[in-house]
């Protein structure tokens, strides 16, 4: 293992060494953290000791419903990523291909993006009520019209010469968004979906927090009113591990696909 | 004028490019140009870049509309682009995410003439045929520019057009691999004896490939020169034929030519000082 290239300028590591780098990481990480706590730098009522936190996380899904706040949660986070993904893939690969379709939706998606999309929370309860709904859309709202105009860019740029190969070989329009301009931009929009997903967990907890009598974001609160710093870490916690375990699958799976690249 | 029986006929094309906003003048690229091809031909568009030939020959594919004039192949006219109209780009020439292979099969996907055991026969003969069997399984961007460029120029054919396009598709390789590319492509046109157009600004290239130049002026492209190579170069060419004083006067003389019109377009170029 060659450490050389971690501290020149523009390196290159091999994928063993990023790995034990991460692990050094969190090792440190964690170290820094038990040290923190243990020597009362920062009082424990504060900040508890990492196992603490660990023990919290047992009693909740122990002696609480923590499990099915966990799976609640998660189907929310999938059910309004999926929702955005079948309708921005669509939507975002038209905007590109058609003009009339990209100059009618792009100046009202840039408006919606830009609205914050706590600030529209009590206007989805108002008309959704507390139930699944309003959450699903509080996600929705919050993903749908970023990974909308990600789609029509990761589709613009497909190279003009990719569509017309597929003109000269006789393919149709629609031929040609399937086999070509779908195939070329799928690297790209698969990453795209990735960054986006992380985004709906952050919605997610804000939405829990809101209005939930169920969830990561609805145990998180519930354990501030009483203080409980253990059990609020351990739910932070375990949104990170769900978030980074998702992410690292995706990557894999990306690598493993799109070999070529 | 144009003959009527002529396999490709270009027909008093004009090419005026309106401007995006009223601010720009248009600009005519292309100043009434016609030009008959016949079929089995290798014809070069030669000319200093942004001339407008690579647009005629875009014109030709159906890939670009005229301003005025028609262009009709096979006594049809040409409206819009098909799989009769074969195009070899110099950049993003195949599927990143296709096998040569595979890229090589694209070429026969949207063929309903012939079942899928004869689209992998043509297939196997086209790759074969550009030397690139040994390397069936590898991603595109795994092999090496002049490969890939075989690569698009094999797929184009499995599709079986009536003409070859092609966009100065050596223009982004090394001088020793344009030159081996270019004596296979002499080769791969013997056996298939297909009418080709052949876009580039590359002189040598001209010579050693064409049947016939064709030498366009700065903006807009009018025909300046025609050369019939076979009258300066006779018989079969092989790599050894660049050494012959035959191609050291054509190359000359094509070159002397180009020069004038390179220095033309260095002018229209210039900015304008009010």
């Amino acid at each position: 293992m060659s450490l050389r290239g971690l501290f020149t300028f523009r390196g290159q590591s091999s994928s063993r060494t990023d790995a034990v780098m991460a692990v050094i990481a969190f090792i440190g990480f964690i170290g820094l953290w038990y040290a923190v706590a243990f020597f009362g730098i920062v009082p424990q009522r504060f900040l508890p000791l990492p196992t603490e936190v660990i023990a919290a996380l047992e009693r909740m899904i122990v002696d609480g419903d923590f499990l099915s706040d966990i799976w609640i949660s998660v189907l929310r986070v999938w059910a309004a990523f999926l929702l955005s993904v079948v309708m921005a893939i669509p939507l975002g690969i038209f905007m590109s291909s058609y003009r009339i379709v990209g100059t009618l939706t792009e100046p009202i998606i840039d408006f919606i993006r830009y609205l914050p999309v706590p600030a529209l929370v009590p206007l989805l309860i108002i008309w959704l009520g507390i139930e699944e709904a309003s959450k699903i859309a509080v996600l929705w709202m919050g993903t749908f019209f970023q990974l909308v105009l990600l789609v029509a860019d990761d589709a613009k740029r497909v190279p003009r010469e990719f569509v017309e190969i597929g003109y000269t070989l006789g393919a149709k329009n629609r031929q040609i968004l399937r086999d070509i301009v779908l195939r070329a931009m799928l690297p790209s929009t698969i990453d795209n979906l990735r960054i986006t997903l992380g985004w709906c967990w952050t919605y997610l907890i804000i939405a829990e927090i809101v209005a939930a009598n169920s969830g990561i974001g609805h145990a998180i609160w519930s354990m501030r009113r009483f203080v409980k710093t253990p059990e609020v870490m351990a739910g932070i916690l375990t949104v990170g591990i769900i978030g980074l375990v998702t992410d690292q699958l995706i990557r894999y799976a990306h690598r493993r696909y799109f070999r070529y690249l | 004028m144009t003959n009527k029986d002529a396999f490709i006929a270009i027909d008093g094309i004009t090419k005026i490019f309106e401007p995006q906003d009223r601010k720009q003048k248009a600009v005519k690229v292309i100043d009434n140009v016609s030009i008959d091809i016949e079929e089995g031909q290798f014809v070069v568009f030669l000319g200093p870049s942004g001339c407008g030939k690579t647009t005629l020959m875009r014109m030709v594919g159906g890939l670009e509309t005229a301003t005025s004039g028609e262009i009709r192949l096979a006594g049809e006219r040409v409206t819009g682009p098909d799989r009769r109209k074969g195009m070899v780009f110099q950049a993003y020439s195949s599927f990143p995410w296709l096998t040569v292979y595979e890229n090589i099969r694209f070429g026969l996907k949207y063929r309903d003439d012939v079942d899928k055991a004869e689209k992998e026969r043509i297939a196997r003969h086209y790759m074969g045929l550009v030397g690139l069997t040994d390397f069936a399984g590898f991603y595109v961007n795994r092999i090496s520019g002049g490969m890939r460029q075989r690569v698009a120029i094999a797929r184009t054919l499995a599709a079986g057009p009536d003409v070859l396009l092609m966009d100065e598709p050596f223009g982004a390789l090394d001088a020793q691999t344009r030159e081996f590319l270019q004596y296979q492509l002499l080769g791969i046109n013997r056996s298939e004896r297909k009418t080709v157009i052949f876009v580039t600004h590359d002189v040598e290239e001209a010579v050693f490939l064409a049947d016939r130049i064709i030498m366009f002026s700065a903006r807009p492209a009018t025909i300046i020169e025609e050369v019939q190579v076979g009258d300066h170069i006779p018989g079969d060419r092989t790599l050894e034929t660049k050494e012959t004083q035959a191609f050291f006067h054509l190359r000359n003389h094509v070159l002397e030519a180009m020069r004038v019109q390179a220095r033309r377009t260095e002018e229209l170029e210039r900015p304008v000082v009010a």
